[in-house]
């Protein structure tokens, strides 16, 4: 089996159309022991033409689910934000909390005739993360034995499709200047201006200047925003951060 | 900024880059991800394989600190996927002259994210380049499954050479990466390549 995911990898280098990647996608998790795939970015799919996502879900599943905007809500999705290696569905309940409305989605699910699934958690820093998912038809059995090779597809597909997304938009990233990134990350521990301006030794205008400035860059107007994004894009970290 | 070469070790270095890389492998091979290895003197992460076959690539500040390195194995001798990971391969592994291991990718702890995420950049330019100019044609490597997406995102041309298995440092799999004339435009099309000037020359260990 491992030389039919070794000729996968191979293949998909050479797709160019995300049609072209389903479809090999489509054919391969057949082989695996699933009926459905589904790679996607974690954001609402309606509102960021950027976004990858590709499936083979039931017509009826998917746009329930996209009109209930659950891209960034669904556990499955939550639960590949706080790991980096595939899971079973069935370990959703240790990754994360499991609500009411999460509960329904599942059952959901299951009655469009989604079974037991595999996530693949797809993050590469900078960028929106996402997942390769793949589920058995409602009542099979998942094959255990293929979920290391299951990984290996979802991490080499997900790479694909962000090959072909880049191809179609290049934003450059966001530069700020040390000052701005050193102000930027002090906003983020919760200091105000007049606290930043006395640990930099400058004053308080300075740093609300360089401050307005990184909101310019990120094209936000608020300091809880320009934090978030420049965490989010890697420009300061999270240890930065929460660093005592 | 400069890129430093280096031929081979002979035990606890005076080189503060060299030094400084061997406490930064302890900091984030044994504190940091709790992989079993040897420490020397409490301080530096030294194993059977940092010996004069090793090459590293350091990337290293003005004053001579370490940012970040990798530790290049020939596979014509004893190396990680030819002996303790060899399970990790469906097939043979991919050994010769042009197929060199990285191992024990490292990037300092003491710095902040933006700048690890520069020197990472910086030394997979640096490995790409140091291929292109020895010879080398393939790379191989075990790397923890947690990292393969960002491996992959550098945008040079990777393949599994295995299925992945559990170990005790977490999921993991062989990788190996092909390095051609247009490597550097692909690592380039995705934002990783910066070359920094390489310190005159290669040096060899005294």
């Amino acid at each position: 089996m491992f030389d039919r995911v070794e000729a996968f990898v191979r293949d998909v280098r050479g797709l160019t159309t995300e049609d072209e990647l389903a479809q090999a996608l489509a054919e391969i998790v057949e082989e695996l022991g699933f009926r459905y795939f589904a790679l996607t970015h974690h954001v609402d799919v309606r509102r960021t033409s950027t976004a990858i996502r590709i499936h083979n879900y039931p017509e009826g599943w998917a746009q329930w689910f996209d009109e209930q905007s659950l891209g960034s809500s669904d556990p499955v999705h939550r639960a590949s934000n706080v790991t980096s290696i595939g899971f079973p569905w069935s370990r959703l309940p240790e990754l994360v909390a499991l609500t009411d409305k999460d509960r329904q989605i599942l059952q959901l699910a299951r009655r469009h005739g989604i079974g037991d699934g595999f996530t693949v958690p797809a993050h590469v820093p900078g960028e929106s993360h996402g997942s390769c998912s793949f589920a058995c038809a409602a009542g099979e059995r998942m094959a255990d034995e293929h979920l290391p090779l299951a990984q290996l597809v979802g991490a080499f597909a997900f790479e694909a499709a962000r090959r072909m997304r880049r191809m179609r938009f290049s934003p450059g990233p966001v530069q700020l200047t040390d000052r701005q990134r050193e102000c930027v990350m002090w906003a983020a521990r919760g200091k105000t201006d007049w606290e930043i301006a006395r640990l930099l030794g400058v004053s308080e205008a300075t740093v609300g200047e360089h401050l307005r400035h990184a909101y310019e860059r990120y094209g936000v107007g608020k300091r809880t925003l320009v934090a978030v994004h420049a965490l989010f894009d890697g420009t300061i970290g999270f240890l930065d951060v929460l660093r005592r | 900024m400069t890129l430093i070469v280096q031929q081979g070790t002979a035990g606890p270095p005076a080189d503060r880059a060299i030094r400084a890389m061997f406490e930064d492998r302890k900091s984030v091979f044994v504190d940091l991800l709790k992989w079993d290895l040897p420490v020397l003197d409490g301080r530096f992460e030294l194993d059977a394989f940092d010996n004069e076959h090793a090459t590293y690539l350091i990337i290293a500040d003005e004053q001579n600190d370490h940012l970040g390195s990798a530790r290049l194995l020939p596979t014509t001798r004893e190396h990680l996927l030819g002996s303790l990971f060899a399970e990790l391969c469906a097939a043979a592994p991919p050994s010769g002259p042009d197929v060199v291991e990285i191992t024990r990718f490292c990037l300092s702890r003491r710095r902040t994210a933006e700048s690890r995420r520069a020197t990472r950049n910086r030394l997979v330019t640096a490995l790409a380049w140091y291929a292109l100019e020895t010879g080398i044609r393939t790379y191989t490597g075990v790397a923890e499954l947690a990292w393969l997406q960002q491996v992959l995102a550098f945008g040079w041309e990777c393949r599994p050479l295995g299925p992945p298995a559990r170990s005790s440092c977490g999921t993991i799999g062989a990788l190996a990466i092909e390095i051609r004339p247009d490597t550097p435009a692909l690592l380039a099309a995705n934002g990783i390549w910066d070359m920094v000037e390489p310190a005159i020359s290669i040096r060899q260990a005294a």
